[in-house]
């Protein structure tokens, strides 16, 4: 009897010591998996970028499998060109005007499907999938092929409706460049942030939100006390990605002002990157511009990752 | 009333919304002279098929498409699987180098694209794994994760602590907890994040170019990309009947899960 | 509740270890000698398949055991797939390159040295000029000419005739004057006597060309800017003014994408001539199919034609390649003179003086201009540096010789890079 008792109580520690093992170790346990995945793809390009930011690399280096080391001479370079700073400048200006709109217009959508029929929001969120799954370098043209200046329909539905006079160059300033590509931009990411935003106001309590939105005068009461508190990580979350995204965006400026009217004065810093490090095969410099990007994009949405960090704290 | 006014403003902005995918479309349908014209025509009164027709006839395009769903579906599958398995440890437990690992998840995304193409080639080349369908997958999962993860952790933030202690309280594991409690109250947010990893892989392009060398081993974009790719005439009506093809799978894909996001069907939700 | 869990986990791990097996047994085919890699543009594919097909198979006859793995790719990022395989492997053994591709990836020691080769190559003696100095760097031969095209005028003949044009202009100034006849007949919105973009450069350089004038020189092993000479200067005044007198598209418009292409503003009935290569005669549209044809762009002396630039392609062996002399051997088919006649009746210009035929197309190749073969050119490209100097020019906004002084000094410091 006593010889069994000590048994089981010393199995009972032991599962008990073995179940506090596994209490611990299973957030590593659960995270093992991602970062295996990505470090094996992206170890090495990660340390090629880095080491490769130090050195003369160009094509007949690539050719050579092995550059010259040069320190941080493609760093001074890029960080005395007045270009990097006018296009800095430029594509900060340009992405708090996308995110600020992204993120607006979404919200707004997405609060608009809930007070919808039923056929309306299933047309309406078919209609962002569709969307959604244009890919972009045919959105690009179709929305060329919609604003240009010859026979773009935008003209001929505005000198239709006698808003303009002749045709307008919607192509022909940075601003207007800038402008068109910026439609086309949020135009593209409303579908995501509106959906997300949507199934994260899924969330919310359906009888809260139900007894709230009877009295239309406590709406925005209960939208600031209930919807609000719980679509902040999500929001969060957004519009940090937004920034990210919207900082680095290339295809779309590329495609829609055209390889031939890519020109320092209308650079944003993805398509810098591309013309100054990739067309030019200075691969180099190209590292060196990449590093520097991700470096400033860490700065710029460290105030939206701190706060997401923080929700988590609070939580956990 | 009050009603029909909201209705009226959804469907003003979904007019303007599905504007430019309903040029696509009915470009896709016009005869060539319809397709350039300076005088824009709405909708085709001499609808054609033969943009279809010669879009389906290009080489590869029922190859290009398996493999694409093929790359998409796995790649997609097992990021989620990681992507919530990760987002769970970030969210709900505390442990040392959890921040470090946020700055990796935040970081991945923020390296710019571009200079990735040329190392990441180089990298998979050791491993025997360009021209396969296993390299590309292995690197969409690696840009889908970083902000499933992020994605699904605000999810599971935003669901309230409390349901999972008082289900603890009643005697549950943590993983029957994670099974009947939270995994139900994130279908919302897996959906969306699946939809958005699901389109994102479907139409990336350059990666794919540059790993894929066999025409048999192609993605539907690359076959897209094929009616772009020549110094002369560009077929546009190929093009966007070609494009409204490639773009069927992922429609279907959301209209298969979409149910999971609608709102007020969500099973579980807090009662009382 | 665990172990079911267990079970779901490993049973996605083992369909995924399922699936990446099962793709990476079909996959890489490693080129061995049982088969070489042969990159083409989609221009081939769509094109002439046919030649493809012929020179694979005199190849297979040569070389039993050895299949032929044809590869199409686009204009677009042919370039970039080239440069990670030149630094990871897995590159073509033969590769298609534009022949103002060519110079930047001979400096840097991309292809394999086909020097020793050169004289087994069909009519290699008489290989065009223009073409054949693009494969040539540092007096070693790399590329292998393929097919070319120039520019020539394509009008309709149904307008020009109702304008009382009876002959067709043999000079810029008559055709000037043939313009304004066009004008006084076509007066539509839109409507342009003779369509070129104002930023085409490839248009716009040949008058440079025809009066004597030019882009760049080397001089003493550096490269110095012409586009300030008297001669160059009085190229782009004459093309200022030609354009003024003849053509109504957009004054900063570039020739190609995302603008609209003269062929398809053709097709509409706006365009009285347009000039380009010979194949936009595909595309004008069925309505002007049959009042469609082409003549040599006349220079601005009577009876000379204008100097057109001679586009092409050159095929090389990467120095990657681990069959060099097969791919050499392909080419060899690929280029024969079975072949350039095959590529000749396709509507392209051969690569041999000796094969050259009547066609407007080859007539108008016979004087031709090419570009600096300069190791940063593609660099003055890709910075517009002529597209902007021809819109500052057209626009008003800078005089002729201030725009080309500045172009000038612009072109030579970027080819004097290192």
């Amino acid at each position: 009897m006593l010889g069994s008792s000590a048994l089981s109580a010393a199995a009972v520690l032991r599962g008990r010591r073995r179940r506090r093992f596994l209490e611990r170790s299973t957030p590593y346990w659960l995270i093992v998996p991602t970062v295996v995945a990505i470090g094996v793809v992206l170890g090495y390009p990660l340390y090629w970028l880095i080491k490769l930011s130090t050195e003369r690399y160009g094509l007949f280096e690539l050719i050579q499998h092995h550059g010259q080391s040069v320190g941080l001479h493609n760093y001074a370079s890029v960080l005395h060109d007045s270009v990097f700073w006018h296009t800095l400048l430029r594509t900060v200006i340009f992405t708090v005007a996308n995110v600020g709109l992204t993120m607006g217009l979404g919200l707004a959508i997405a609060l608009l499907l809930l007070r919808l029929s039923a056929w309306v929001r299933v047309l309406l969120t078919s209609g962002l999938v569709l969307v959604w799954s244009m890919p972009v370098v045919v959105a690009a043209q179709v929305f060329f092929w919609m604003t240009n200046y010859e026979n773009g329909v935008l003209n001929y539905v505005l000198s239709q409706a006698g808003l303009t006079g002749e045709q307008h160059d919607w192509y022909a300033s940075t601003f207007s460049q800038l402008s068109m590509v910026t439609l086309l931009i949020v135009w593209g990411a409303l579908p995501f942030v509106v959906i997300t935003l949507y199934a994260g106001l899924a969330q919310v309590p359906h009888d809260l939100l139900e007894a709230a939105s009877v009295d239309g005068a406590r709406a925005w009461r209960a939208f600031r006390d209930i919807t609000l508190p719980i679509l902040r990580p999500i929001l969060l979350i957004l519009t940090s990605l937004s920034i990210i995204w919207d900082f680095g965006v290339f295809t779309q400026p590329f495609l829609l002002i055209g390889q031939a009217k890519t020109q320092p004065g209308n650079f944003l810093m993805s398509t810098y990157l591309f013309e100054e490090g990739y067309f030019r095969t200075d691969f180099g410099r190209g590292a060196a511009i990449s590093i520097l990007m991700l470096l400033i994009v860490a700065i710029l949405s460290v105030f939206y990752v701190r706060k997401m960090v923080r929700i988590g704290e609070e939580v956990a | 009333m009050k009603q029909a006014a909201w209705n009226a403003l959804g469907l003003i902005v979904f007019a303007v919304m599905i504007f430019p995918v309903f040029w696509m479309i009915s470009t896709a349908f016009k005869p060539d002279d319809q397709v350039i014209a300076l005088k824009p025509t709405w909708i085709s009164l001499r609808p054609t098929l033969s943009h279809f027709t010669a879009a389906l006839h290009k080489p590869y395009f029922w190859t290009d498409v398996k493999n694409s769903a093929i790359i998409v579906c796995v790649a997609v599958a097992i990021s989620i699987v990681l992507a919530l398995l990760a987002a769970v440890a970030v969210a709900r437990y505390r442990w040392t180098g959890r921040k470090a690992f946020i700055a990796l998840i935040i970081g991945i995304q923020m390296l710019p694209q571009a200079g990735l193409i040329i190392p990441l080639y180089v990298a998979l080349a050791r491993y025997h794994l360009t021209n396969t369908l296993t390299g590309v997958i292995i690197t969409y999962i690696t840009f889908v994760l970083p902000f499933s993860v992020w994605t699904l952790r605000g999810f599971l933030l935003g669901i309230p602590k409390e349901l999972e202690e008082s289900a603890m309280v009643d005697g549950s594991t943590r993983l029957g907890v994670f099974v009947k409690i939270l995994l139900p109250l994130m279908g919302p947010g897996l959906v969306a994040t699946s939809v958005f990893a699901f389109i994102t892989s479907w139409n990336e392009y350059i990666f794919a170019r540059v790993l894929l060398n066999d025409q048999g081993k192609q993605t539907a974009t690359i076959w897209l990309s094929y009616f772009l790719g020549t110094s002369r005439h560009t077929d546009w009506g190929a093009l966007m009947a070609a494009s409204t093809l490639t773009a069927i799978p992922v429609v279907v894909f959301f209209l298969l899960v979409q149910r999971r996001i609608a709102f007020g069907l969500t099973a579980g939700a807090v009662k009382g | 509740m665990k172990r079911r869990s267990i079970v779901a986990l490993s049973v996605v791990a083992v369909l995924a270890a399922a699936v990446m097996t099962a793709t990476s047994v079909a996959s890489t085919k490693k080129a061995t000698a049982s088969s070489i890699t042969v990159w083409l543009q989609v221009d081939a594919q769509s094109g002439w398949p046919d030649l493809v097909a012929a020179a694979n198979n005199q190849f297979k006859s040569d070389h039993p055991g050895v299949s032929v793995n044809v590869q199409y790719q686009n204009w677009g990022d042919h370039l970039q797939k080239f440069d990670a395989t030149l630094a990871g492997g897995g590159g073509p053994d033969v590769i298609e390159m534009g022949n103002t591709e060519m110079t930047k990836y001979m400096a840097a020691g991309a292809f394999a040295d086909l020097s020793a080769a050169k004289g087994s190559f069909d009519n290699s003696a008489n290989w065009l000029a223009g073409l054949a100095k693009s494969g040539v760097y540092n007096g070693k031969t790399y590329g292998v000419p393929y097919y070319a095209g120039s520019r020539v005028v394509t009008y309709r003949t149904d307008l020009f005739s109702k304008a009382g044009i009876k002959k067709l202009p043999n000079s810029t100034a008559a055709f000037a004057a043939d313009a304004k006849r066009l004008y006084a007949k076509n007066t539509q919105k839109g409507f342009s006597a003779f369509y070129v973009a104002g930023e085409d450069w490839y248009s716009a350089m040949g008058f440079v060309f025809d009066y004597g004038g030019g882009i760049a020189q080397r001089v003493s092993g550096k490269w110095k800017g012409l586009l300030s000479s008297k001669k160059s200067i009085a190229g782009l005044t004459a093309y200022k003014n030609f354009f003024y007198a003849t053509s109504r598209a957009g004054k900063t418009a570039t020739e190609g994408a995302p603008n609209p292409n003269p062929y398809d503003v053709y097709a509409q009935g706006l365009v009285g001539s347009m000039i380009g290569p010979s194949w936009f005669s595909c595309c004008v549209g069925a309505k002007f199919k049959g009042s469609t044809a082409q003549f040599v762009m006349p220079g601005h002396v009577k009876g000379t034609s204008m100097p057109g630039f001679l586009g092409g392609s050159d095929l090389a062996v990467p120095v990657t390649s681990s069959n060099k002399s097969l791919a050499t051997d392909w080419i060899k088919d690929f280029t024969s003179t079975a072949g350039e006649k095959g590529l000749q009746a396709k509507g392209n210009i051969p690569n041999a003086t000796n094969l050259l035929g009547n066609s407007v197309n080859e007539r108008a190749a016979s004087r031709s201009w090419f570009v600096p073969t300069a190791k940063h050119w593609v660099d003055v490209e890709n910075g517009n540096i002529l597209r902007n100097m021809l819109g500052q020019i057209l626009t008003g906004k800078l005089t002729v010789k201030q725009a080309a002084s500045s172009a000038s000094d612009n072109i030579a410091s970027v080819l004097n890079q290192s």
